[in-house]
């Protein structure tokens, strides 16, 4: 018996923009080089992130102090640095570029989950209202001066932000994608609205300005304990969600395929929504809401590596890191001495670059 | 080139395929009283199917008549309501489906569906993968006989050529061959499908259906909801004719496809004639009245 | 514990003689007219001459009489027209941001519509319009918008005159830069003449220039950080400003001097490198000095600044933080707390 003949077909294969018809071939070809050389991106990354900044501190001071930290001080010969010095590389610096990079991580892989759960290349974590809600609680606190309860508030905020988009969408009927991207945006709305209104009501002078630079989201107040809690959380989290490739890429047809293909679909809706939810809402507790992180790295790193998951999520992870880091570099630097919270500067990037994405005719996805 | 599927060395398909058995009774597929029912409207009304072995089983009918929802429900991918007459049972080779783990029960059949589309730049060879998720370890990669079984499959459907090309750049032809592709891949031992020759030329409509009687050939129960008559006459060895959520007749094409049952279901005066060559029924229509 | 200068001396003197020198001749130092906006009035007449046309923040401005009914929005404006005895014309305050300082703490009491403020916040433009005012002070030029208690322009049409607190300008052309206490001094002169108080302007002028001579700056070279408000990314006085015109007049070198703002948005991380030899904390009612305290030490980075270790805080109270009426005050209490301080 003969093949098919693909030419019996409706008209001849037009042939695209070679770079998308190979793309898928191009990507497998260079599957083994993307992981190790991202690892070691990020690396560098952070290492020369630490040594730059508006003090004025050579990359040897900023070594040696890491280095006296780290014990090898008496090792290698070395001087502990001043206080001040020291204070600022291991107390202000050092915390700053991890908490950015675990943040970075953390939300590249919810957004890509939040794609490919939700099927919508627009998703992004704070999808079901999770920032919304993380908001509002953050500005209750910040506006009743309760400071030191804000991480706290902000991830209980996240939570119920999600709990009641899904319960919306659950009372609605079955909980199909199309119904919980509509509840979250519902509850996305009540809840910047009540913000608002929050922000607007009892909002004395110059506290905006924290308020603000919440919601725009920034690393700036990062300590170690920032750097344990996103660290655990990407850890912990990221990984269990990042190894969910298989899982993710059975939903490239939709949940009935999904469904073909043995994945309980249901279930593993809810699992990953709830993991996504207690990801972001622990990241979004210590940094606020850092915006185009979630959205565009998937979107970028599937140019790179195609859309087979078990690849993406972690890339995504290891770029979104390397990219928040250097968000975060410019951030504190660009306008020395002054500082803009990181998030205005994710939004500099991630909004023009989208853009670049939709006029150079790629799909966007 | 020969289409190798199903003799493939991969644990857990077929067991019960070895030699196709016309009768259904051991190795066909067997499905009874299946029910279902939304928002208060029965969809389907205790539905009894059967779909011997080594066939290319027809389900037919009208639009509405609740085929699309039937397949769904033997595929385990909606659970079925509970009918009137008690709990529907879908049998395959002596296994109840309904009760098989999901993984198992995804080894074992494959649904394609009438419409599945992506946005994402998805590579054809890997939609084709997408198949052999259930035969490995969530946590693991592509192992060799995965690329083998997916190559086979695309070859089985002649789209061995496309295995790089974006399935969102195919036309709507070469995407439901995809789609059979990663059915194939999926090494079933039953196979349903909604409509596989929707967007086809007739050409690749012959095509589509010689890879199902191939598949038969071998042992696969195949079980695909056609709107086409003419096409089930002509490569349907066993047909099922739905209207309004039941059962209307069932049995040899032969025996199926005749103006009594017909007329009264689609609404139109239908004329059998026989094929010189083949033997099999073809079928014109005129309007009623 | 800073001292204030008690005015109520000067204050009993200038009220007994604003009565008798109503018809009288005003005398007194000419405002230094080089920052201020320019009056078509001369200042050495007998009284103000009516219409007083005047430009304040490049809008033109015109009161046809003395305002008997003012809306007072936020502290510096409240105050001011109580330091000059005026605290009679206040028919609504709003906006406050703080409590009065003790020298005005009687005319305070004194007033109903201080003791009880219209709103917390800016008020509406109807509730600000219910009170029949015919003139709205405002300490901000952002307060008269649409949104808040009203457009300058709509309610010029209403027969309601509108005055920013002209340190408060944000246009370029009117903003001062840097803000000096001439600059200072010449609002207090504006206003008296606005309200045809020249005497009283004058005298409270005199005096809060004696009392700022009085204070000879530090000639240490200590450096020093205004610290505003901000968590992680702190919000400080900037070069010229109020905070600067303080710092000069104490003898502090403003560690965000270099930054041509008025406030601005710093780093930690230069604060710390700068090391100031003292902390201004300025404590507001959202924000207090204490709380800016706390968070100087409990971070670890920030704890290790030299004048966080030792504790070396100066506090001002934010309304004596913008300008108005207290700067002087606030440089008297600084220079005191700075002595004060084991340097």
């Amino acid at each position: 018996m003969t093949s098919l003949r693909p030419a019996a077909d409706a008209r001849p294969a037009p042939d695209p923009a070679p770079g998308r018809a190979d793309r898928g071939a191009r990507a497998r070809r260079g599957a083994a080089w993307w992981l190790p050389a991202s690892v070691v991106v990020l690396v560098a990354t952070v290492l020369v992130a630490v040594t730059i900044g508006p003090a004025d501190l050579s990359v040897a001071d900023v070594w040696r102090s890491i280095a006296t930290h780290l014990g090898l001080g008496g090792a290698l010969g070395l001087e502990p640095l001043g206080a001040l010095p020291d204070g600022m590389v291991w107390e202000l610096r050092l915390p700053r570029v991890l908490t950015a990079a675990a943040v970075g991580a953390g939300l590249a892989v919810c957004g890509v989950v939040m794609q490919s759960l939700t099927r919508n290349p627009l998703a992004d974590p704070y999808l079901l209202g999770l920032s919304s809600g993380a908001s509002l609680g953050a500005v209750l606190v910040l506006v009743a001066g309760l400071t030191v309860l804000l991480p706290v508030a902000a991830f209980g905020g996240a939570v119920a932000a999600l709990a009641a988009a899904l319960g919306l969408a659950g009372a609605i009927g079955t909980i199909t994608p199309t119904r919980t991207v509509l509840a979250g945006l519902a509850v996305s709305q009540l809840a910047a609205a009540a913000t608002s209104f929050v922000i607007f009501w009892s909002a004395t002078g110059d506290s905006y300005r924290e308020i603000l630079s919440w919601l725009m989201g920034s690393v700036a107040g990062a300590t170690w304990t920032s750097v344990a809690i996103t660290g655990l959380a990407v850890l912990v989290l990221g990984t269990l969600l990042a190894s969910t490739g298989s899982i993710l890429d059975a939903f490239t047809f939709g949940d009935t395929a999904a469904a073909a293909l043995g994945v309980p679909v249901a279930r593993v809706r809810w699992l990953l929504l709830v993991g996504v939810a207690l990801l972001t809402g622990a990241l979004v507790s210590q940094s606020g809401s850092i915006g185009f992180v979630g959205l565009i790295l998937p979107h970028a790193v599937r140019l790179l590596t195609g859309a087979r998951h078990r690849l993406l999520l972690p890339l995504s992870a290891l770029c979104g890191a390397s990219f928040l880091v250097w968000a975060d570099t410019l951030a504190r630097t660009v306008f020395a001495p002054r500082e803009v919270p990181v998030g205005i500067v994710t939004a500099a990037i991630g909004a023009p670059v989208f853009a670049l994405l939709l006029w150079r005719g790629r799909r966007v996805a | 080139m020969t289409s190798d599927i199903g003799t493939d060395t991969s644990t857990d398909t077929r067991t019960a395929a070895a030699g196709p058995d016309a009768d259904t009774g051991s190795a066909g597929l067997d499905a009874t009283r299946v029910s279902w029912s939304a928002e208060g409207r029965l969809i389907l009304d205790g539905v009894d199917v059967t779909a011997p072995a080594g066939a290319v089983s027809g389900l037919l009918g009208p639009n509405g008549s609740g085929k699309s929802t039937l397949l769904r429900v033997l595929a385990g991918v909606q659970p079925p309501s509970a009918g009137p007459t008690g709990a529907a049972r879908v049998v395959f080779a002596g296994t109840d489906l309904l009760a098989l783990p999901r993984r198992r029960r995804a080894r074992t059949l494959a649904f394609v569906e009438q419409e599945a589309s992506t946005d994402l730049p998805v590579t054809v060879l890997d939609a084709v993968l997408l198949g052999r998720i259930p035969h490995r370890s969530l946590l693991a990669g592509d192992s060799d006989d995965d690329r083998a079984a997916a190559r086979r499959a695309l070859d089985a459907v002649g789209v061995a050529g496309l295995a790089d090309r974006e399935v969102t750049t195919l036309s709507g032809g070469e995407r439901q061959r995809v789609h059979m592709a990663r059915a194939l891949a999926q090494e079933p031992a039953l196979i349903l499908l909604d409509e596989p020759t929707n967007h086809l030329d007739i050409a690749a409509q012959l095509d589509a259906l010689r890879v199902l009687r191939d598949l038969a050939g071998r042992g696969v129960t195949v079980l695909a909801a056609l709107h086409d008559l003419q096409l089930a006459a002509q490569h349907c060895d066993h047909v099922v004719l739905l209207a309004d959520g039941r059962v209307v007749a069932a049995g040899d094409v032969r025996d199926v496809l005749v103006p009594e049952v017909l007329d009264p279901v689609y609404g139109v005066r239908t004329e059998v004639l026989v094929h010189p060559r083949t033997g099999r029924p073809v079928l014109t229509f005129a309007p009623r009245g | 514990m800073p001292r204030r200068t008690p005015i109520t001396v000067p204050l009993a003197v200038l009220s007994a003689l604003s009565l008798a020198a109503l018809a009288g001749c005003a005398q007194g130092p000419d405002a230094d007219a080089a920052a201020s906006p320019t009056a078509s009035a001369g200042a050495d007449a007998v009284g103000t001459a009516y219409p007083l046309t005047l430009d304040n923040c490049g809008v033109e401005t015109t009161f046809d009489a003395s305002p008997q009914r003012v809306v007072t929005i936020k502290s510096s404006t409240t105050e001011m027209l109580l330091a000059l005895g005026l605290g009679d014309r206040i028919v609504g305050s709003a906006f406050l941001d703080g409590p009065v300082p003790d020298s005005l703490a009687d005319a305070a009491a004194d007033a109903p519509a201080v003791a009880e403020p219209l709103a917390e916040q800016v008020p509406g433009a109807e509730a600000v319009l219910g009170l029949e005012p015919d003139l709205v002070y405002a300490g901000w030029e952002s307060n008269l918008t649409a949104d808040g208690a009203g457009d300058r322009g709509t309610l010029a049409k209403l027969g309601v005159a509108t005055y920013v607190s002209p340190a408060a300008c944000k246009a370029p052309a009117s903003m001062p830069d840097p803000l000096t206490f001439d600059d200072v001094f010449a609002e207090i002169d504006e206003v008296g003449e606005i309200f045809d108080a020249s005497d009283a302007a004058a005298d409270l002028v005199a005096d809060q220039r004696d009392t700022l001579a009085s204070v000879a700056p530090d000639d240490r070279g200590l450096t020093a950080l205004w610290y505003s408000s901000g968590d992680d990314i702190p919000y400080v006085g900037a070069g010229i400003g109020a905070p600067q015109m303080i710092m000069d007049a104490v003898g502090l070198e403003n560690v965000a001097g270099d930054v041509h703002d008025t406030w601005t948005s710093f780093s930690w991380e230069q604060a710390i490198e700068a090391d100031p030899d003292v902390i201004v904390l300025v404590d507001a009612t959202w924000n207090s000095a204490e709380q800016k305290i706390e968070r100087l030490e409990s971070n670890p980075a920030t704890a290790r600044m030299t004048a966080v270790r030792e504790g070396r805080y100066l506090t001002v109270p934010f309304p004596a933080s913008e300008a108005g009426v207290r700067n002087v005050d606030a440089v008297v209490s600084l220079a005191d707390q700075l002595a004060g301080l084991d340097l």
